[in-house]
């Protein structure tokens, strides 16, 4: 198992490392000038001398290195072009929110999904099952962004049922720190709800089948002749049948879900990487934009690394390999 | 006790909405909802759902965040300065009276200003009475000390070449302070006046050269002489603003706490307008100000912002060398119909790079009219024809087919582009509209190499049209068409070299009518900025200057 770690380890770290210079050279060899001044009041001299202060008047393989060793070294990403501060704080302020974000949609998506997975189960074939599929399909076709516009409108701005945006009320910082937590709660549920959305349909439908395809093999037929109930069968060793590709789910969610997040936050004014790096696509701020992809890929080869062990840990075939 | 204002029922608009509620089923599934909701709300807020509106605190939605305190350090925006100028005070605050004539000067820590006779002198006596936060005068220092960051290469202010004609800022005594000139300008107050006066006590215990490496250090020493100061920052949300005890105006501000909301997004912004989170919101689109018409608890303002929208036809190409097939394509081109579908009226057809709405405009400038026919008839004058007919003419064997490049981003221009293409297409000019990334995009405007752009530009107080229009600017300069005409040349110069700024007016509307006749650039439209606000407000009055102008007076009715 420990070799098997390792070597997932290594793959991950060299997959970083392919990502980061991938993402430079996409920068750097794109034709242009990030510093060129877009005002005609502001005199071309100013720009040589932020060229400067940034190191961009250096050959682009001393770029790389530079950039690479700050990165590698002291999880430097260098200076915001447009505000100055260190990309890694502007990244590490927007990291737990869309990781919040993230979570709670993960974990709304495995709780619809599975729930509902297990009510088409139950009658397979009944009204309520093709409801279901029907409904996983629907959902699993309209884009986040959409849903997430329409949450808004008719939740928000129509109903007045939950915040129409934001992670917190204004001026939250006065609030204690149970009340702090209910005012972001207040705030999570609807663009989690959204987000978690669009996978549930996809979880739905491997639950149902796994489970059914369950009651088809010789461990579901001599749990049913051992006479144990039918919510037991389907519940306990049904979804513990289901489990393994539940988690494989995850691994392939995990980015989409990252991505998803990106346009929730937009939609939902959600102050994490997605806003962070469109306020910073919108003012052509490299260093963060770089940045985010950067954490965006370790995020996502996170996600792949955790759900490769965990699936390692449950199905020992894998490790073998 | 706070107030949960999104918990208020608000009128629907769309008639989507109309169809949702009238839904029985759907309505009472979603009761559930708004009960837990409702609750929750309750909870955090610890009071009744409509509680009544706390008249001390206003929200200001923004899409921008506000990096730092020291304007010195970021690039100029006019989101910035509008938000700076809340809690560091300049010299002197420009008026908005650039509709009437040259710019007027309100004091803000100065009390007087007065010029020596040869105007090389200027002597600034500072408020008396004036305070920091902290308690500690306003002093000459103060204003000094401003100066040399301004002018310190490591700082690499970006307009620190604004400052190139004062020689020296003396500090005459604790509240005297005389700039000294190099050469008269007709910008000489603009030039010392507008920038924030910094505090030395505070500020100067950090060497300049760390100043680029550290803006979250400032907001850890913020110092104020203005109405507000900052309460609280939350990066990436938020920034607090409450009331600054030691202002001098004693009354001001009226409002307690400024609380300003970070989007990315100008619709969700809009959208947190309308469901009652936010009390102002700047800088929003269109579509979205004509969502928010239609509430009567909500007004759009729509005020100038001294900007243009234009295409620059590269004059090095051959297709554009000659002024009148580029008065044929100003012929060709539909400006009213882009105001009226894309802007939504929230514009104005554009003739001049000298706005409407500017004392300078030339008043009897009229925008060339859309008339397809006379552009035909002007293209064949000009030597184009369709001689091989396939629809796009052609002139010494070439033809007229360009590439219409914009910066992508701009979802507004884009559209507007389509509109210009088939106006183009209509009479023989195949236009392809093309969107480049801006860093790609700006070397090549910088070094005329394109066919031919469009952009936008907003003109300063200064209206000064030598960085566009001067030949001298060819070249890595932002005269992107390469159009050289002796004439403009001389014409901005003398401009340039008058000490009174209205005593040139006739020299600009004499500039405004050859640019209008060699059309290098097609002004297409000036763009209204807009703002949305609760009509319960008052005081209201955001400007080009600043969304959040006279902000100490904005006050609930």
């Amino acid at each position: 198992m420990i070799r098997f770690v390792l070597r997932r380890l290594l793959a991950a770290a060299v997959l970083f490392l392919i990502v980061l210079t991938l993402a430079f050279a996409a920068v750097a060899l794109a034709p242009g000038d990030p510093l060129a001044p877009s005002d005609p009041r502001i005199p071309p001299e100013q720009a040589e001398r932020l060229r400067a202060l940034y190191g961009l008047d250096q050959p682009v393989p001393v770029q790389y290195v530079r950039w690479l060793g700050a990165v590698g070294l002291r999880w430097d990403w260098g200076q915001s072009y447009r505000t100055g501060q260190p990309v890694a704080d502007v990244l590490f302020e927007a990291l737990p929110p869309t990781l919040l974000l993230a979570g709670a949609a993960l974990l709304a998506q495995y709780l619809l999904g599975i729930g509902l997975g297990l009510l088409a189960a139950f009658r397979p074939n009944s009204w309520l099952d093709l409801g279901v599929r029907v409904a996983s399909l629907v959902v699993y076709a309209l884009p986040t962004f959409w849903v997430g516009l329409m949450a808004v409108l008719v939740l928000a701005v129509g109903l007045g049922v939950a915040p129409a945006g934001g992670m917190t009320s204004a001026a939250a910082f006065e609030l204690g720190p149970a009340a702090a937590a209910l005012d972001v709660l207040a705030h999570l549920w609807l663009p989690a709800l959204v987000l978690g959305l669009s996978m549930a349909g996809d979880i739905a439908r491997y639950t149902r089948t796994s489970v059914i395809e369950f009651q088809a093999t010789e461990a579901g037929r001599a749990a049913r002749a051992r006479g144990l109930s039918e919510s037991r069968i389907l519940l306990v060793h049904g979804l513990a049948h289901a489990a393994p590709r539940l988690l494989q789910l995850a691994s392939v969610s995990a980015p989409l879900l990252l991505s998803g997040a990106v346009v929730a936050e937009v939609v939902f004014a959600w102050p994490g990487l997605g806003s962070a790096t469109l306020l910073a696509i919108q003012s052509r701020d490299i260093p963060v934009v770089l940045a985010a992809t950067a954490y965006g890929a370790v995020l996502v080869i996170a996600a792949s690394l955790a759900a490769d062990l965990l699936l390692a840990r449950l199905d020992p075939r894998i490790r073998a390999e | 006790m706070r107030r949960r204002r999104w918990r208020r029922s608000l009128p629907i608009q769309s008639h989507t909405l109309e169809r949702y509620k009238t839904d029985a089923v759907y309505d009472d599934s979603v009761l559930a909802l708004r009960l837990g909701a409702g609750l929750a709300a309750a909870l955090v807020a610890g009071c009744a759902p409509d509680a009544p509106r706390d008249t001390t605190r206003l929200t200001v939605g923004m899409r921008f965040e506000y990096p730092t305190p020291n304007e010195l350090i970021v690039p100029p925006t006019l989101g910035h300065k509008a938000i700076t100028s809340q809690f560091l005070l300049p010299l002197m605050d420009e008026e908005p009276d650039y509709r009437e004539g040259p710019p007027s000067w309100n004091p803000a820590l100065a009390e007087t200003w007065e010029f020596s006779e040869d105007r090389l002198a200027l002597t600034v006596r500072l408020r008396a009475g004036a305070r920091w936060s902290d308690g500690q005068p306003v002093t000459a220092d103060d204003v000094r000390f401003s100066w040399q960051a301004q002018t310190d290469p490591d700082v690499a202010w970006t307009f620190a070449t604004a400052k190139e004609a004062i020689a020296d800022v003396e500090a005459v005594d604790e509240r005297t302070v005389r700039f000294r000139f190099s050469r008269a300008s007709p910008t000489q107050l603009a030039d010392a006046a507008p920038e924030a006066v910094l505090p030395r006590h505070a500020w100067g215990e950090r060497p300049f050269g760390e100043w680029r490496s550290d803006p979250g250090w400032f907001f850890e020493n913020p110092v104020a002489s203005g109405p507000f100061l900052i309460e609280n920052r939350t990066p990436g949300r938020e920034l607090v603003l409450g009331r600054n005890p030691e202002y001098f105006e004693a009354d001001l501000p009226r409002l307690d706490r400024v609380v300003l909301r970070t989007a990315a997004d100008g619709a969700a912004l809009a959208t947190q307008l309308l469901a009652g989170e936010l009390d102002v919101v700047t800088g929003i689109g269109a579509a979205d100000a004509e969502r928010i018409e239609g509430r009567p608890d909500l007004r759009v303002h729509a005020y100038s912002s001294r900007q243009y929208t234009f295409v620059s036809w590269n004059t090095g190409r051959p297709q554009f060398e000659d002024a009148a097939t580029r008065r044929a394509l100003a012929l060709a081109v539909d400006r009213q119909a882009i105001v009226d579908t894309v802007w939504r009226g929230y514009a104005r057809a554009g003739s001049s790079p000298i706005p409407s709405d500017v004392w300078a405009r030339d008043p009897e400038l009229e925008p060339w009219r859309h008339d397809r026919e006379a552009a035909r008839a002007a293209l064949a004058e000009a030597g184009w024809s369709d001689g091989d007919g396939d629809g796009v003419l052609e002139r010494g064997g070439k033809p007229f087919s360009f590439e219409l490049a914009t910066f992508a981003g701009a979802a507004a221009r884009w559209d507007a582009m389509q509109m210009i293409q088939a106006d183009l297409r209509a009479v023989g000019i195949d236009a392809q509209p093309r969107r480049f990334d801006p860093n790609a995009l700006l070397p090549r405007l910088l070094g005329n190499d394109f066919d031919a752009a469009v952009a936008g530009f907003a003109i300063d107080t200064s209206l000064d049209l030598r960085p566009t229009f001067h030949s001298e600017s060819i070249g890595g300069g932002h005269n992107w068409a390469a159009y050289a005409n002796p004439e403009v040349d001389a014409l901005i110069e003398s401009v340039a070299g008058r000490l009174d700024p209205q005593a040139s007016l006739e020299d600009l509307h004499r500039l405004q009518r050859i640019l209008h006749d060699d059309q290098p650039m097609l002004v297409l439209w000036e763009p209204l900025s807009l703002a949305a606000f609760d009509a319960e407000l008052e005081s209201v009055t955001p400007n080009a200057l600043s969304p959040l102008a006279n902000l100490e007076e904005w006050a609930w009715r």
